[in-house]
């Protein structure tokens, strides 16, 4: 699908990596060294093999083996989500409890409100005044999201925190909300009001009931950003100039650099698919009638 | 201050007629002092003799600009994303090209100021009609790898760019020039180019100004990003692909050791994050700054601007064998509609010179500036519209790149051209998307009816003057046919003369006003901004940066 579409896009390899003012033998000679005259269906084919063969081939742009490239990217792009992910996912969840818990109080509608308005915001905005505050004025965080060479973990963490700021604004308000809504059709059930009535403190009736029960939309809502997180940054990754795999992708697409692009593709969903399935298991775990379900 | 006929007449002995001929203009005030360094830079007289001539012709000592910094500072870097493997053969793009320039040099660098200086090569020389140039070299100089640079050296790095079986991105400036073949070893530090036609402006051919023209070693096979071999006074300390460069002083570099210890490059692939990393302090330098995206920048105090006067600009084609364009006073009728004064002082921010609808831009010492300087007049404007019979106006559409202004210059031109009654839509396309296969028939650049399209810097107009204007080029896209036009520009070229190039100038200018199958409205400003403090950044306008006598406060 990828293969096909990106050959009915204008323009050839030899050509973005020359540019429109090089000479059109030079663009034969450069096309023909690297094999896309060939027709097709045998670049298809050859590129299925050497993948199968565990062989992502090689970047027409950068002439050097893709693997290097998207399992760097691949790499960071998990670091910053997974910075992102810590951050907004318990945080997220508590707005939502303290939201739901304290329903149409002030404090409920700060952070429904707030959260809302932050996630319309596009990343980019965020992202730009963000590192204004803390980058440019107060100079705290790097703007950059390029750690130096060999830096060990908290400097790699220090480096992330400005980058993920943004993803954390995007984010918390959807999964608040969602977490919100659940908690709010689990508090009125008839379970929560029989747990109550059984005499259960009220925190147990909370941890053990409410929230089991609650969290099951917000999972599936956090596996579904998930793919988000890692394969759409393209303006965060620019912003924070920061080699994540959606900006890989991007770039490689606009050179016409199919390899890159196959593989960075297929990677990303690889992680779509372990990420559903993870979300698939953690439903299980916290919703025993799927599991009985499956064991009948 | 008198002029020392003594001296002069010493200076003269075993000078070349042509070379004489250039001293008369200058003692006759007939040429600049700039005019004058710069084209005798090109006909290969050293600069020092021409400071020599200058003060005997009562012109005073030139102004020295040279201040010496401390050594040893890192020197952080920004820039764009190298777009492709960096490889001389290949490189097109500014990011990639200012990497290449750290370790790799020149036969000659185009300066600043468009004047010349030996580099690789000492000296240079055209025969009597300008088909023969012969370039001495210098001697002692080392590869990073350890061998000696040598005419073997310079004859396979141009051998290899002007061959059209090695995708060399230099062939479009080659081509009707310089063929494989064609460059000639007569000793080890003497080379030949036997050019296919006269040409008065080659050296630029072989300088900084053709950005792929760095000299490497004569066994170099490919795969450049494996050793990054010069001769330069910078040695490659790390190269990471998309991320960033750094780079080590050269300790048997042949002429001055660079300050810095190290230079660091980091890429970016936009402007914004350059201008806040340099607010924030993590970089010293943005290379290249557009002035749009930076004026932020441009009235802080905290940051310097090098502004460079460069030939850049944005080329708004028309149609000359279609539509209601095809008629020359319908395409001057919307030349006369902009207001290049605004452009200059509002688009640009005043970083700009203005245009005079042909490649002649002010900073060329060739430009016939007597031609008098094209004005908004919308009066004489419907005028020719009314004798073209399309007095009622028409609607078209302007196809151009999303790039640096050009949406924004697209704008304006669209509501200037409104008072004549022109409708133009706009249709504003990604740069792949505009420039397609960049070949007839299957590029919106060149198959448009009208478009702008972004031309970098060169320091002579040969290119501009022939692939986009001449009736067989390769980037006309105005579909300009012209034999007039096609004779003048070749005799320009051929041109050894200033006083003979200014006169075909001339008549170009002249002629192209007339014809006007191209706008060329303003020619904008390379601008490089620096923090404060840092000096001794010397950048071109072909997007090179030379850091060998930066330091920082």
């Amino acid at each position: 699908m990828v293969f096909l579409g990106g050959q009915v896009l204008p323009g050839n390899v030899g050509r973005a990596i020359l540019g429109p003012f090089a000479d059109q033998r030079a663009v034969d000679a450069l096309n023909h060294s690297l094999g896309v005259d060939r027709p097709l269906l045998v670049q298809y084919g050859t590129w299925i093999w050497n993948f199968l063969h565990g062989d992502m081939g090689t970047s027409y742009i950068f002439r050097a083996p893709v693997a290097p490239f998207v399992i760097d990217a691949l790499g960071n792009s998990m670091k910053l989500a997974l910075v992102a992910f810590v951050l907004v996912v318990p945080i997220g969840i508590l707005g939502g409890v303290i939201a739901a818990l304290n329903l149409n109080r002030p404090l409920d509608r700060i952070i429904s409100l707030g959260g809302l308005s932050v996630t319309v915001l596009p990343e980019f905005v965020t992202g730009i005044i963000l590192i204004l505050i803390f980058g440019v004025w107060l100079r705290w965080l790097p703007i950059a999201a390029a750690w130096p060479k060999g830096a060990g973990f908290f400097t790699q963490l220090y480096y992330l925190i400005l980058p993920s700021l943004p993803l954390f604004l995007v984010l918390f308000g959807y999964i608040a909300r969602m977490a919100r809504s659940g908690m709010i059709e689990a508090l009125d059930s008839d379970y929560t009001r029989t747990a109550v009535l059984k005499g259960l403190p009220w925190r147990t009736v909370i941890w053990r009931h409410v929230l089991r029960n609650a969290l099951l939309p917000t999972i599936t809502v956090i596996a579904t950003q998930t793919g988000y997180l890692i394969g759409g940054l393209v303006v965060i990754e620019t912003l924070f100039r920061y080699q994540g795999i959606g900006s890989l992708i991007f770039t490689a697409a606009r050179g016409k650099d199919f390899p890159m692009l196959e593989a960075g593709i297929l990677t990303i969903g690889i992680v779509y698919a372990v990420a559903t399935l993870v979300a698939d298991f953690l439903y299980s775990v916290l919703n025993p009638r799927i599991r009985l379900g499956a064991e009948q | 201050m008198s002029k020392n006929y003594r001296i002069l007449d010493l200076l003269r002995r075993g000078r070349t007629p042509l070379e004489n001929h250039l001293i008369d203009g200058l003692i006759d005030g007939r040429i600049s002092r700039r005019e004058f360094v710069r084209h005798g830079s090109l006909l290969g007289l050293s600069l020092p003799l021409l400071g020599r001539i200058g003060m005997a012709a009562g012109f005073g000592a030139a102004p020295s600009l040279a201040r010496a910094g401390a050594p040893g500072a890192t020197i952080r870097i920004g820039s764009s994303v190298p777009a492709a493997a960096i490889d001389p053969v290949t490189i097109a793009d500014a990011g990639g090209l200012v990497v290449m320039q750290q370790v790799a040099e020149f036969l000659c660098v185009d300066g600043p100021d468009l004047v010349l200086k030996p580099a690789l090569a000492e000296s240079w020389k055209p025969n009597a009609d300008g088909t023969v140039w012969t370039f001495t070299l210098r001697k002692g100089v080392k590869f990073h790898s350890g061998g000696e640079m040598k005419a073997d050296d310079v004859v396979a790095s141009i051998d290899r760019l002007a061959d059209p079986a090695n995708s060399s991105n230099a062939l479009s400036v080659f081509t009707g020039i310089l063929q494989k073949g064609n460059t000639k070893k007569v000793d080890d530090y003497t080379v030949e180019f036997h050019l296919d036609a006269a040409n008065g402006n080659f050296p630029y051919m072989v300088s900084s100004d053709n950005y792929n023209a760095v000299i490497i070693p004569a066994s170099y096979k490919g795969d450049y990003e494996k050793s990054f071999d010069g001769t330069g006074p910078f040695k490659l300390e790390k190269y990471t692909p998309k991320v960033g460069a750094s780079f080590v002083r050269n300790d048997d570099y042949w002429g001055d050791k660079a300050l810095p210890d190290r230079t660091e490059f980091t890429f970016f692939t936009d402007i914004q994050p350059q201008i806040l990393a340099l607010q924030g302090g993590q970089i010293d330098i943005i290379n290249q700054m557009p002035v749009l995206a930076g004026v932020a920048l441009l009235n802080d105090p905290n940051f310097e601007i090098i502004s460079l006067k460069s030939s850049a600009h944005q080329q708004l084609h028309m149609h000359c064998d279609e539509g209601p364009t095809k008629d020359a006073r319908v395409r001057r009728a919307i030349a006369l509609c902009l207001d290049r004064e605004k452009l200059v002082a509002g688009l640009m921010k005043g970083r700009s010179a203005l245009g005079n609808d042909s490649p002649f831009a002010a900073v060329y010492p060739s430009t016939d500036t007597s031609v008098p300087q094209r004005k908004q007049d919308i009066a004489q404007a419907k005028q020719l519209m009314e004798s073209a019979g399309l007095a009622q106006g028409f609607k078209m559409t302007l196809t151009t790149e999303r790039y640096l202004e050009i949406p924004e210059y697209a704008q304006l031109i669209q509501n200037w051209v409104k008072e004549i009654g022109i409708e133009l839509e706009l249709n504003i396309l990604d740069q792949g998307a505009y420039y397609g296969d960049a070949v007839f028939g299957k590029s919106n650049w060149l198959d448009s009816v009208m478009g702008i399209t972004d031309y970098g810097h060169r320091g002579v107009p040969n290119v501009y003057l022939a692939a986009p204007l001449k009736s067989e080029g390769t980037w006309n896209a105005a579909h300009f046919k012209n034999k007039d036009y096609d004779q003048l520009a070749t005799s320009y070229i051929a041109a050894l003369d200033l006083e003979a190039q200014k006169a075909t100038a001339g008549k170009i200018q002249k002629l192209l006003l007339e014809e006007t199958p191209v706008i060329f409205g303003y020619f904008y400003d390379y601008l490089t901004a620096t923090a404060k403090g840092v000096t001794g950044v010397q950048p071109t306008a072909m997007s090179q940066l030379f850091l060998e006598k930066a330091s920082k406060a």
